[in-house]
């Protein structure tokens, strides 16, 4: 039963002529348990953070508006398939969640531009099977999950401006990340990444306004040492005819990568 | 028999023994003049135009009315534009005007046109004149009023060159020379121009005569001359953004002052919220994780380059706040840098 403050909130909110909703850390395990919520045909934003929300209703899809819809920091394992039914979604944060995989059609949102997915359970095989159809995406944030490998269909998000994927398990950047051309920003530490495909220094990630975040990888020593330095002694040496020698011959020789241990995260996937 | 009396009276009684001209009848010893069936008194047969007697009893008629010769070619015979004399027999129409045959004749050469001509500026040529007149003429600059080549002065009037002398001023009526103005359709000589107070367009510095303005950062423009400072595409009343004075398309703004909201993705045209690389419009400087609104004053953390306020922060499971605060701190490049610039 929805609490006093619940309650308040949900009164001011009838009062108000406001398009925006928050519920945030109210204890709420099911957006059931609010059945007002899902009348509320004209809400734009949605924010339901810091609850206990274990799945999301179907019927959700019927928020037809819905512009933002914020489910950070709750314990959703699994979506609906209507969630990508939106056709004005924006914004989707699914951070600190347990989901295991993506429903299928999950690439079928026409707008979505910004797709959080931070600390999940998710690894490449998890992705629906459209997920590279988001082209309006200019954010996608999936860092600390469980990617091994970051599928070559990542070049269809040609839109895309900013790519997190901070602590994860790759073993490789594809090639194809070069043809990210409006990428401004790159967050991939703490994976066990030895080196990167030489056409990255085509994007513009290595200029003092770009961010580009490569901590805690088992880098080969030209990368780890020209990134010590400096970010633009990074782009020459990936540039250069030496780095190329250095990167076919990783390439051949991939075994190191292999090598280097997975981390001990997966702990986190073997508790449920 | 009649006698002369019985005459006279016959003749005043007779209808169809009347003038024609005036109506009246005929005294016995008067002159009577007789021309195809109809009757004049002689003083009464005369020029429709001169009242004078004809020549040789010679006249034209026209509707009903007689003319002397003279008279007669003077308001009705065609009239030719070569020798300025009357046509008599065969005419040639040609360019609006008539000509004897012996007279339409090249402008320029003066050969007989009887093969055909060619009409330049209203004056007949032969093919060949008419070719060196056109060569000749392309570099010539003719007046739309008396079509005559204009030698020195010249201004532009609804898009044709003219002599100046050809108008006056609207408002002095004084003739006007090459520095005459156009506003609206009227011209005015420099004087008159400068006391009707006509906006300058701080683009090209020459005053608004069109009816359509634009006020913008302060001044006034050509409708043709504002536009964005970067790519000089004129905005044709779409929005522009103003920025130290300068004006740009919402394109080059954004592109040149990178300020895009990173919520709303549009052009941020207030005050401005810079974290990391992004920004935020005031309106959506929020909190990442519970969409709190934030200000200038309020702490955050950084979380992968997005803002967290603290209260969010602290609702974290121990884990992952220490992965934030490592993932933050690493390397100097990403240490959070955040500004508030008030608009103006």
């Amino acid at each position: 039963m929805p609490g006093k403050l619940l309650k308040k909130i949900l009164e001011e909110h009838k009062q108000s002529e406001h398009d925006s909703l928050s519920i945030i850390d109210q204890g709420i395990n099911s957006i059931l348990e609010i059945p007002e919520l899902l009348t509320l045909k004209r809400l734009t934003r949605l924010t339901l953070s810091h609850n206990r929300l274990n799945s999301i209703p179907a019927q959700i899809a019927e928020l037809i508006n819905l512009e933002q819809l914020n489910l950070s920091n709750n314990q959703i394992e699994e979506l609906p398939t209507s969630i990508s039914s939106f056709q004005n979604l924006k914004i989707l944060k699914l951070c600190f969640n347990r989901i295991n995989s993506l429903p299928r059609g999950f690439g079928a949102f026409p707008v979505l531009e910004i797709l959080d997915l931070t600390t999940n359970n998710l690894s490449e095989t998890s992705l629906s099977n459209n997920f590279f159809e988001l082209k309006s995406l200019r954010a996608l944030y999936l860092a600390d999950n469980f990617f091994e490998d970051l599928p070559k269909e990542i070049n269809k998000l040609e839109n895309l401006q900013i790519l997190v994927l901070r602590t994860n398990e790759l073993i490789s950047i594809p090639d194809e990340i070069s043809d990210l051309k409006n990428l401004k920003e790159l967050h991939i530490q703490s994976n066990r990444l030895c080196i990167l495909p030489p056409s990255i220094v085509q994007l513009d990630l290595f200029n003092p306004k770009s961010i580009l975040k490569l901590d805690n990888n088992p880098w080969v020593d030209g990368i780890k040492n020209a990134y010590d330095i400096s970010i633009s002694h990074l782009s020459d040496f990936l540039a250069s005819e030496n780095y190329k020698k250095v990167y076919d011959q990783e390439i051949n020789n991939s075994s190191k990568a292999s090598l280097q241990p997975k981390s001990e995260r997966y702990k986190r996937l073997n508790k449920k | 028999m009649n006698t002369m009396s019985d005459l006279g009276n016959a003749l005043q009684d007779d209808p169809l023994l009347r003038c024609t001209f005036c109506r009246k009848s005929f005294n016995c010893n008067q002159q009577i003049i007789n021309a195809k069936g109809q009757t004049f008194h002689s003083h009464c047969f005369v020029c429709a135009q001169c009242f004078q007697p004809f020549d040789d009893g010679v006249y034209y008629e026209f509707e009903n009315r007689k003319y002397c010769e003279n008279d007669f070619q003077l308001l009705f015979a065609p009239f030719c534009r070569g020798c300025k004399l009357f046509i008599k027999g065969r005419v040639i129409k040609a360019i609006n005007f008539n000509w004897h045959p012996e007279c339409f004749r090249c402008h320029s050469c003066n050969v007989l046109l009887d093969t055909g001509f060619v009409k330049n500026a209203q004056r007949p040529f032969c093919r060949e004149c008419n070719l060196k007149e056109k060569i000749k003429n392309q570099n010539q600059i003719k007046c739309h009023k008396c079509s005559t080549p204009i030698e020195n002065d010249m201004i532009r009037y609804k898009g044709e060159t003219y002599h100046p002398y050809h108008f006056n001023c609207k408002l002095c009526d004084q003739e006007l020379n090459c520095n005459a103005r156009e506003v609206r359709g009227d011209l005015y000589c420099p004087k008159c121009h400068d006391k009707l107070d006509i906006p300058i367009c701080s683009a090209c510095h020459t005053p608004i005569d069109q009816e359509r303005i634009v006020y913008a950062l302060g001044k006034t423009w050509h409708v043709e001359h504002f536009a964005c400072a970067k790519c000089e595409i004129p905005f044709n009343g779409s929005k522009h953004f103003e920025k130290r004075g300068l004006a740009y398309c919402e394109a080059h703004y954004s592109q040149l002052f990178g300020n895009l909201c990173f919520v709303c993705n549009s052009t941020i045209t207030g005050d401005v919220f810079s974290f990391m690389n992004k920004s935020w419009c005031d309106k959506h400087f929020s909190c990442y994780l519970c969409d709190g609104m934030m200000n200038q004053k309020t702490k955050f953390y950084d979380f992968d380059s997005k803002p967290v306020c603290k209260h969010c922060f602290d609702k974290l499971p121990s884990k992952i706040r220490s992965a934030i605060l490592k993932a933050s701190d690493t390397k100097e490049q990403s240490k959070s840098i955040f500004s508030w610039i008030k608009d103006k």
